[in-house]
């Protein structure tokens, strides 16, 4: 038995809401489809609900409840950002809770886990797409037999996060409200992957896309539907109407508690309530307390002024703490207030030598962990704190965050505190003691020490940074240069092994627990700039890349395949303290600071929008877990003090 | 005449062949391709990207054949009329681009409006009061126009419709009415929107039509032909209107050329940040994702309407005024 908290909280739960139904006759209809009820094209809201609905709990942050109506405005930078209303509407099979980050049943009406090996889903009797047709244990056979395994569809095979080491799961449907996943081992990645901002889909619609499916289409319908879709084949058919997470396709019925209305392409989306939404709040209202949500498509220079204009009600995405002075300055004239809630980033920028460059003398010395100790010392985080960020942010290494429970002091300091002497000492006992005339050290081979950092070149914050970090560098002999690429070629430089040094943020989730794949902290992802190559040469299972070939990578690695076979949560912590523990002591990634607050603009009449928060795409999926089906709009707030605005910024972590 | 129609016209084949082959060349010039700009983009949002599956999608939209298979493929269709299929909206290029021209053209005429109502008197005054204090003052403000960077002006006018008017900050129109059918409201709304885009783009446009027809008709006023004009007692303004002005006409109609593909492309940058719903935005973006069809759709379409605009602004001068008419025939 693992996870024994979750399992019990989960069984807690299953017998919570079977208690409900007592009250079920006094479920409200939202005002704004009584019409269609009216009329007889929806059913009445008992027939629309499951027959034990999720009730949202308002206690544990205070919510109030809330009135109907309303249209919520928001601005994206994209006709791509649709998918945004998936994150934010964030109805999971499983999901985080706000404040815990534990994980709770959703869409399931329970989750029964045994050993982390067995998962058995139990849905809601009665549960609907939002077309009305029935969310059974039939959508997820679709999936798995008819979608993740069929050829045409799926040409590599079910998604990655399902295969345990190249391990299907065993998938039985046992009735039709519950479905049950097994492995052989444990697979503990499996429910985080299935709260994720971009979740894990176990299911599709099944009744929607088996009309363009092979296997059970009529073929000379579906020949016309491919042809007069520009389609190349059935699949690609099936293919392009198929995207819950994209969400670009009004015709796709969904369970999330918008529904998309707005074909793309176009320059403004609306989202209308989803009749059959399963969540509905303590008084027994169904959810969410807001009609209609819009995105309104700009560029995303201009979203700051137009947020500053009072164009949005709620607005985080393309903001950064850059405005915040001119969002504090236009509050009032255009009625909202702005929140700051912080970042879960490990580190907000970090720097990655690259331990797969080309150059064979500068591999060596980004191998050497002396080297990197000093580079890491010679950096004055305290003065990028102050000058970039107006000392608001937290300094240290790329790891996790203190609000994480595995944070240990000692951690985010180690081999991070400005100490050019040691680094001069440091850099003098791996040899590179002759200088040139202008102070700069020389490789062994004569070449002066003269480190080129690329960055993405999208914001010139980077090249901030490294302009304060060249400054300390050259005091103990290392030349930097900045050179601004374009992501593309910036990526793809780091990979080949061209770049000697990138720039980028650093480590995702800075709150990890426990529970929390170590898998960024491994050499698992050729997106990690220290060790492309390595991260490459697992990521496809050796075909390609370079094995790891430093003795604290390769354990990395291990203890990362030891996290997933662990059987208690005791043996996770640990293995998870062990890494962090090499994490620091090698100074893989060279963090600079972190905890840099997010501004959120939240109007006025706009209710239950937590003040303080965590603005992260995993966990959290920005607003997702903070749910904003719950949100409403009623008469204007008071202003929020000052001191509780600024909270964040005085405790700076 | 007819001739040389025909002859026009046959040139414009090989030119517009070349035309699509470079064209397509320079799109995929960037390293990478449409899906590596997926990946990054989609990595970037903290997704996890399968290897696996981005070589089928590759495959899927042949992005792995050689690169002349891949041009001979979307030629081939240009041909037929078929402009390509968009991987960033998975939509046919027609379609993506559908609703944008109209707004487009609007804007373009509004701006076109613009440059002519400002520019003509102006010109007409500078000329004939060469070197007075008003001379000097529209010069000053005419290059001031041309001066300033449109991107400039067009966020501190932002800035100011908002604050002073409560204009809705960038787009051609109030948010509320994008996507809703034609009502008086919404024609008000994009004319209340519209003024500013029109004054950033025609403000430079204006100075160079200043300046150039200030040139023109200095140069006809001191011709002989306008001195005997005055001699002989003509009215001043008849004997401004009547000849000089007509000859100094002639870049107003040779710009028609250069305006239809400016029409289209949207004054791209201006676009950009005022975020409007034309088609410079859109072509920018495709350029950025690689998304090559649409690119290479929109690219050609401009080069068509480059080569058909020149075509109409010769027929036009030619039939305009006589001396480039008969010039051709005449043996000097």
């Amino acid at each position: 038995m693992t996870r024994a908290p979750l399992v019990a909280l989960f069984t807690a739960l299953l017998w919570l809401s079977a208690a409900v139904p007592a009250a079920a006759a006094g479920y409200v209809e939202p005002p704004a489809l009584a019409g269609e009820v009216a009329a007889g094209k929806l059913p009445p809201i008992a027939g629309r609900l499951p027959q034990r609905p999720a009730v949202a709990d308002f206690s544990p942050d205070g919510r109030e409840p809330g009135q109907y109506g309303g249209t919520l405005s928001m601005i994206m930078g994209r006709d791509k950002d649709t998918r945004q209303m998936v994150v934010y509407g964030y109805a999971r099979l499983v999901g985080y809770e706000p404040n815990t980050f534990e994980l709770k049943p959703d869409l399931a009406e329970a989750v029964e886990v045994e050993d982390d090996r067995v998962f058995t889903f139990t849905l809601r009797e009665g549960h609907r797409w939002s077309d009305g047709a029935p969310f059974t244990t039939e959508d997820f056979r679709y999936f798995w037999e008819d979608v993740a395994n069929n050829p045409e569809l799926s040409p590599t095979g079910p998604p990655s996060e399902l295969m345990l080491d190249g391990e299907a799961p065993k998938v039985e449907i046992l009735s039709p409200t519950r479905v049950r996943y097994s492995w052989s081992r444990p697979n503990p990645e499996f429910l985080p992957a299935l709260a994720g901002a971009r979740p894990l889909y176990l299911y599709r619609p099944s009744h929607y896309l088996k009309q363009v499916h092979d296997k059970y289409a009529d073929h000379a319908e579906l020949e016309k539907r491919v042809k007069f879709g520009h389609q190349r084949n059935w699949a690609a058919l099936h293919n392009k109407l198929d995207n819950m997470y994209k969400f670009d396709n009004p015709a796709l019925p969904t369970l999330q508690p918008w529904m998309a209305v707005t074909e793309p392409p176009a320059d403004r989306f609306v989202y209308r309530r989803n009749p059959y939404y399963h969540r509905v709040d303590p008084e027994g209202r169904q959810l969410p307390y807001i009609d209609e949500v819009v995105f309104q498509v700009a560029a995303p220079g201009l979203i700051p002024a137009k947020t500053g204009a009072g164009e949005s009600a709620l607005q985080a995405r393309y903001l950064s703490f850059d405005d915040y002075t001119f969002l504090r300055q236009s509050e009032t004239r255009s009625g909202y207030e702005t929140y700051l809630w912080r970042t879960a980033y490990g580190s907000h920028l970090a720097l990655y030598p690259n331990m797969n460059a080309e150059d064979p003398a500068w591999r060596g010395l980004m191998r050497d962990v002396r080297f990197r100790h000093a580079l890491s010392l010679a950096i004055n985080r305290h003065e990028i704190n102050e000058v970039i960020y107006y000392g608001l942010a937290l300094d240290g290494n790329d790891t996790v965050l203190p609000r994480s429970p595995l944070y240990r002091d000692g951690l985010r300091d180690r081999w991070a505190a400005y100490d050019p002497a040691a680094a001069n000492a440091l850099l003098d006992e791996i040899g590179l003691t002759a200088r040139d005339d202008r102070g700069v050290r020389l490789l062994p081979d004569g070449r002066p020490a003269e480190i080129v950092v690329e960055t993405a070149g999208e914001s010139t914050e980077h090249t901030d940074v490294l302009e304060l970090i060249h400054d300390g560098w050259m005091a103990v002999g290392i030349k930097l240069y900045t050179r601004p690429t374009q992501r593309t070629v910036f990526r793809n430089r780091v990979f080949a092994g061209k770049t000697l040094m990138s720039i980028w943020s650093g480590i995702e989730n800075g709150l990890a627990t426990a529970d929390t794949s170590p898998q960024a902290f491994a050499p698992t992802d050729q997106n990690q700039y220290m060790w492309p190559k390595w991260g490459q040469h697992y990521q496809t299972g050796g075909k390609a890349g370079e094995a790891p070939d430093l003795p604290a990578a390769r354990e990395l690695m291990a203890l990362y395949r030891g996290w997933r076979v662990a059987d208690s949560r005791a043996e996770r912590t640990r293995i998870w303290q062990e890494m962090l523990t090499i994490w620091a002591e090698q100074t893989y990634t060279i963090g600079l600071i972190a905890g840099v607050l997010q501004p959120v603009v939240v109007d006025l009449e706009l209710h239950n929008v937590p003040v303080q928060g965590i603005y992260a795409w995993e966990p959290g999926a920005h607003f997702g877990i903070y749910r904003p089906d719950t949100f409403f709009f009623g008469p204007a707030r008071p202003r929020t003090p000052e001191s509780v605005l600024t909270a964040a910024v005085r405790s700076r972590r | 005449m007819f001739d040389y129609l025909v002859r026009r016209l046959l040139v414009m084949v090989p030119t517009l062949v070349a035309i699509s082959i470079i064209t397509f060349i320079i799109i995929q010039l960037p390293p990478g391709d449409y899906l590596s700009t997926l990946i990054a983009e989609m990595e970037s949002q903290g997704e996890n990207v399968d290897l696996a599956k981005i070589a089928a999608l590759r495959a899927q939209y042949g992005l792995d054949l050689p690169m002349w298979q891949q041009y001979a493929v979307w030629a081939g269709g240009l041909l037929r009329g078929d402009f390509g299929y968009s991987f960033e909206y998975q939509l046919p290029v027609s379609d993506v681009v559908g609703d944008r021209v109209l707004l487009t053209v609007v804007l373009n005429f509004g701006t076109i409006l613009f440059i002519y109502l400002v520019s003509f008197p102006i010109g007409i005054y500078s000329a004939t009061h060469q070197y007075s204090v008003g001379d000097y003052g529209l010069t000053l403000v005419g290059f001031i126009g041309l001066a300033t960077p449109n991107f400039l002006l067009a966020l501190v006018l932002l800035y100011f419709a908002n604050v002073w008017f409560g204009t809705s900050i960038g787009g051609l129109m109030d948010p509320s009415y994008i996507d809703q059918p034609w009502t008086w409201g919404k024609i008000l709304s994009v004319l209340e929107h519209l003024w500013v885009p029109v004054v950033v783009i025609g403000t430079s446009g204006t100075a160079a039509m200043i300046r150039r027809l200030r040139a023109n008709l200095l140069d006809e006023l001191q011709k002989q032909y306008v001195v005997t004009a005055r001699a002989k007692g003509l009215p001043p303004l008849r004997a401004l209107l009547k000849y000089p002005l007509r000859m100094a006409l002639n870049p107003f109609i040779a710009d028609i050329g250069n305006m239809l593909p400016q029409v289209v492309s949207g004054s791209a940058v201006v676009a950009m940040v005022l975020s409007l719903p034309t088609t410079g935005p859109m072509l920018i973006g495709a350029l950025q994702s690689q998304d090559m069809y649409l690119a290479g759709s929109f690219l050609m379409f401009l080069a068509v309407l480059t080569v058909v605009g020149m075509l109409l602004s010769d027929l036009a001068l030619a039939w305009l005024d006589p001396r480039i008419r008969l010039g051709g025939g005449t043996a000097r």
